[in-house]
């Protein structure tokens, strides 16, 4: 009785008169803040917390629950339409929403989003407040040994993602863990990889290496094709409602996504941007019919459009319960609950008097209610905001170009960040080129350090007694039907086609011609092998802890590229291996001499606008390089003027004047010009 | 005549300075920024105090210059240090606020230092950082008796090699008081240390009361967790009753271990700090200025709605602090890094 109290006094207090305005001022922020890419929940967040010490608890939580619960929709729309993810937990929708979006069914892609989005947030509201009697007793049962097998759990799930080529799968996961452990060993503090430069100390950040790996391969195709974003358009099937449609015609694995986000995200560690992951994995491995994942699936959309807003309800319960900050933004949220002297624990699901239980609940309300509100807002403007994709792509490229350039400078405000973007830049395109799955590096990237540190920590604690746990051994059993059964099945369903006559089609071709192969795939192939090889070299003083890791991963994964080599080079080749690689058909041929010079155009721009910035600062690069850009590519004088103006007015007021990011100088303004 | 010039310069140059500084520095800081570059990430406990700080120092600050945070992650706040060093301009107008564990890290030889703490000028530290260790019920650990009789070793949980609290605290008690520890590391924070304590990982950790009181304060009132002992040269008002380490020290160089490894690190953790080279009166001014932020009462109100403490250390206290690590007696330096990092 007291709990249901709580739950409708905690959907009144949401609608008191200020403490809704306040929801709704924090829904506008985070709304804005989603789609800007490079500017994330987290940045926002505590941008906004000094102005939570005049607010009570219920409405300073209604403001940034607000604003955080939808940066994960809003920045969905950015992925779909650009390529380039608005948040770093949105990535995962890019690859089918954006191949949607280039197919011309942009708005059912936002509509599914959409949807999804807000079938996930609440889902999660609602698993928020269920949870609240057997949250403790749930999360104290799980130590680091269950935290290190989830991980192993999440692991696995690279197999799903690699499409049809497993091996090609396999060898990026490894590339992706082996990349995890960059920087600073945290258990014996010995530097792995960092080549001496400080900013590898914390690793590669995820952020600009999402960034590189799709918006620039993006900007690339975008530039080759000389086309807009959609290539093609799909009438009224490829529109909104169609979208929110395919939510309700795919709703169980809908709700299997929000669920799979809702309880992965309960363990420290694991926030949104593994998690959609993982529902995106889900997704492909759950589903009949694979051929069109990668290429504009809508439920390569639904899955992580699901589990990315389904997320938050799981870090909160950890943070509520606990005080142990899920991921970063609960961190931020935490500290709020400082402000505002309320200490998370035990007491926050107790029923008033002797607890805030109306106060876990508003919460509840919050997410709910901030993501009707946005969605129904988002349905309004869905129609023009799915015509961007309509635009010329000269005018677009240098706007996604300078969305790429800030969105990864302005996370960590790190210079070397926008090296990171380029280098991964180049990665990715050659990875989409030489059809190479690009999800798993991201998996590996993500569950690598939790892995890793969770494995130390089980052993330390328990030398290697954690084995026999009983949560350790049915996650196994999970992980390990996980692997299996997908296999089964389709050996099975495989047994079931030659009995009724069909062939399978996919089947591997002997050596086609006696020739042996040295072409590009093969020498990306003997690449990687070099950089595992000088990777396990490098790895040999590493000594028994922070070596450990990188010998594990990296010898077997060094081991399956040679697989891969030699595949490559006796020509065998599956008949199908786009598999998840992201390749999109060109409708329309372009001869090879003008696709080779437009990619050379369009590289060079790419890294002449970052030497710009380098050379003049942000301030200066950004309009000039979008007006030259313009310019070169035969805009009418208007045109150029009138966007540089306002591409740079966005950069300007917003970056520089509101957020008052600490932009770098130009090396030539402080050679030459003093600067300030 | 040049030459005289020059020399008149320089004679009647600090009369006229002094006269005159007040309203110099307030000439030179209307209608600038002040830019507080914080070494952690938005959101930490540095950042929320640095916030806090620059919310209301603008105020106290001749000139009133609006006074903007910048968090520069990276490397445990190296990153920030090295730039406050290496690159910020020495002109007042950047403040750094960085770990001041890294202070010992440079006597110790760390890695990747390229500052020299002897050249920073100094600002002040709002507060000090006053170490507990904190054991959970269930652990059995409830006092330092028990601790010391302890036949198995106790399951301490840690962050990093390196960092002031909880590792370096927590290995030089197990040194030099001798406590039977196993130190347990690579947990993501405190926060995730205290969790692993309540789910029985670990028995507990040393780190500092005002961040145990706040977070934990609910297992410490039922007396599921109880703090067994505490490290700063004072004694804690509200920890009056638990024993200081120092007392347990049986040899001089366990106790000077303490006092340079845990005492002295409290007091400069969270120092400001300006570039090497700052104009004395603006570094005086933003002394000053720091100072009257922490007396401010609606600073006071800020910081006790969030539970921020203020105990301000004087920036002799801080200097002496520094300058006495790199007097430190050669041998308790290689023992100290003998017992930091390995």
């Amino acid at each position: 009785m007291d709990m249901l109290n709580a739950l409708v006094s905690g959907f009144l207090q949401c609608f008191n008169l200020s403490t809704f305005n306040l929801m709704m001022v924090g829904i506008a922020i985070g709304f804005v803040v989603g789609i800007l890419p490079g500017l994330g929940g987290p940045t926002a967040m505590a941008l906004m917390l000094p102005f939570v010490f005049k607010m009570s608890a219920v409405e300073a939580f209604a403001f940034l629950l607000g604003m955080t619960a939808v940066t994960a929709t809003t920045g969905d729309i950015t992925s779909v339409l650009f390529g380039v993810p608005g948040e770093p937990t949105t990535a995962s929708t890019i690859v089918d929403g954006h191949a949607m979006a280039r197919n011309g069914e942009a708005g059912r892609a936002l509509g599914a989003v959409l949807m999804s989005s807000l079938v996930g947030a609440v889902f999660a509201g609602v698993a928020l407040g269920a949870a609240v009697p057997i949250i403790r007793p749930l999360v104290l049962s799980f130590g680091s040994p269950e935290f290190f097998m989830l991980a192993i759990l999440g692991i696995s799930f690279v197999a799903a993602l690699s499409g049809e080529d497993i091996l090609k799968g396999m060898v990026s996961g490894g590339i992706g863990l082996m990349l995890a452990t960059i920087g600073l060993d945290p258990i014996s503090g010995i530097q792995r990889y960092t080549f001496g430069q400080l900013f590898l100390w914390d690793g590669i950040g995820l952020v600009p290496i999402t960034i590189g790996f799709y918006a620039i391969p993006e900007t690339i195709e975008l530039a080759v094709l000389g086309t807009s974003i959609a290539k093609q358009e799909v009438g009224e099937l490829g529109g909104v409602m169609e979208g929110v449609k395919d939510t309700f015609r795919h709703w169980w694995l809908v709700i299997r996504c929000s669920a799979l986000g809702t309880l992965t995200a309960i363990i420290p560690g694991m926030g949104a941007a593994t998690t959609q992951w993982l529902a995106y994995a889900h997704a492909v491995q759950s589903s009949p019919n694979k051929e069109r994942f990668g290429k504009g699936d809508v439920r390569g959309v639904l899955g992580p459009g699901a589990a990315n807003n389904s997320t938050l309800g799981g870090s909160l319960i950890t943070t509520i319960a606990f005080g142990v900050p899920a991921s970063v933004v609960m961190a931020i949220l935490l500290g709020a609950f400082i402000i505002q002297g309320i200490v998370p624990g035990p007491d926050m699901l107790l029923p008033p008097p002797k607890g805030k239980l109306d106060l876990t609940y508003s919460f509840v309300w919050v997410i709910i209610l901030s993501n009707i509100i946005t969605v129904a807002i988002c349905f309004l403007f869905l129609k023009p905001l799915a015509k961007v994709t309509q635009v010329r792509g000269s005018i677009i490229i240098p706007i996604i170009l300078v969305l790429i350039y800030l969105g990864a400078f302005a996370e960590k405000n790190a210079f070397e960040d926008m090296i990171i973007v380029l280098f991964f830049g180049g990665l990715g395109w050659v990875m989409e080129k030489m059809e190479w799955p690009r999800p798993p590096v991201l998996l590996g990237l993500v569950l690598g350090p939790l892995a890793e540190n969770r494995l130390f920590l089980s052993t330390d604690n328990y030398g290697w007694a954690w084995t026999t746990r009983p949560g350790v051994i049915g996650i196994f059993v999970l992980t390990l039907f996980g692997i299996f059964y997908p296999m089964i099945k389709s050996r099975r369903q495989a047994q079931q086609k030659i009995r009724e006559g069909t062939t399978d089609q996919v089947r591997e071709e002997g050596p086609a011609s006696p020739k042996l192969h040295f072409n590009l795939p093969t020498l990306f192939t003997v690449l990687v092998i070099v950089m595992l090889a000088i990777a396990l070299w490098q790895s040999r003083n590493f000594g028994y802890r922070a070596g450990l890791f990188p010998w594990v991963i990296g010898i077997p994964t060094f081991i399956l590229s040679f697989g891969q080599f030699a595949r490559d080079f006796y020509g065998k080749k599956k008949k199908k291996t786009d598999g998840l690689a992201m390749s999109v058909e060109t409708p329309v041929e372009i001869a090879p001499e003008v696709v080779r010079q437009r990619t050379v155009s369009i590289v060079l721009w790419t890294i002449g606008f970052f030497l710009v910035i380098w050379l003049l600062g942000f301030s200066y690069a950004v309009p000039l390089t979008i007006a030259l850009y313009l310019k070169f590519s035969g805009e009418s004088w208007f045109i150029t003027a009138s966007v540089t103006f306002f591409s740079w007015l966005f950069y300007w007021g917003l970056f520089e004047k509101m957020l008052n990011v600490p932009f770098p100088e130009g090396l030539l303004i402080t050679l030459f010009g003093g600067g300030q | 005549m040049l030459h005289f010039l020059c020399l008149l310069i320089v004679i009647a140059a600090p009369s006229l300075a002094h006269a005159g500084e007040a309203s110099n520095v307030a000439d030179f800081y209307r209608g600038k920024n002040v830019r507080v570059v914080v070494g952690f990430s938005a959101g930490g406990g540095f950042d929320t105090y640095a916030r806090a700080l620059a919310r209301h120092m603008s105020r106290h600050i001749p000139g009133g210059p609006s006074v903007t945070v910048e968090n520069m992650t990276g490397a445990g706040s190296l990153i920030a240090a090295n730039h406050i060093f290496k690159v910020a301009k020495p002109d007042g107008l950047t403040i750094g606020h960085f770990i001041g564990g890294l202070f010992l890290g440079q006597v110790l030889g760390q890695p990747g230092i390229e500052f020299d703490a002897r050249k920073f000028e100094f600002i002040g530290a709002p507060i000090s950082d006053h170490v507990v260790c904190a054991m959970t019920k269930a652990s059995g650990i409830t006092s330092m008796d028990r601790w010391m009789a302890s036949k198995t070793p106790i399951k301490m949980g840690g962050i990093a090699p390196g960092t002031s609290t909880p590792d370096n605290a927590t290995r030089i008690l197990k040194v030099a008081l001798g406590l039977p520890i196993q130190l347990v590391t690579g947990y993501k924070g405190t926060a995730d240390v205290r969790l692993a304590a309540e789910s029985g990982e670990v028995a507990g950790g040393c780190w500092g009361w005002d961040s145990v009181s706040v977070t934990w304060r609910k297992a410490l009132d039922s007396g599921e967790a109880i703090v067994v002992l505490q490290a700063n040269r004072k004694t804690h008002p509200e920890l009056a009753n638990i024993p200081q380490a120092i007392k347990f020290a049986k040899s001089e160089e366990a106790r000077r271990m303490i006092d340079v490894g845990i005492h002295g690190d409290s007091d400069i953790v969270r120092t400001y700090t300006l570039p090497p080279g700052t104009p004395k009166e603006r570094v005086m001014a933003l002394r000053r200025a720091f100072d009257a932020t922490l007396k401010d009462p609606e600073f006071v109100a800020d910081a006790n709605k969030s539970h921020l403490n203020i105990g301000a250390i004087p920036v002799e206290d801080i200097e002496k602090d520094i300058s006495g690590l790199f007097k430190l007696d050669p041998a308790l330096v290689s023992k100290l890094k003998d017992v930091l990092y390995n």
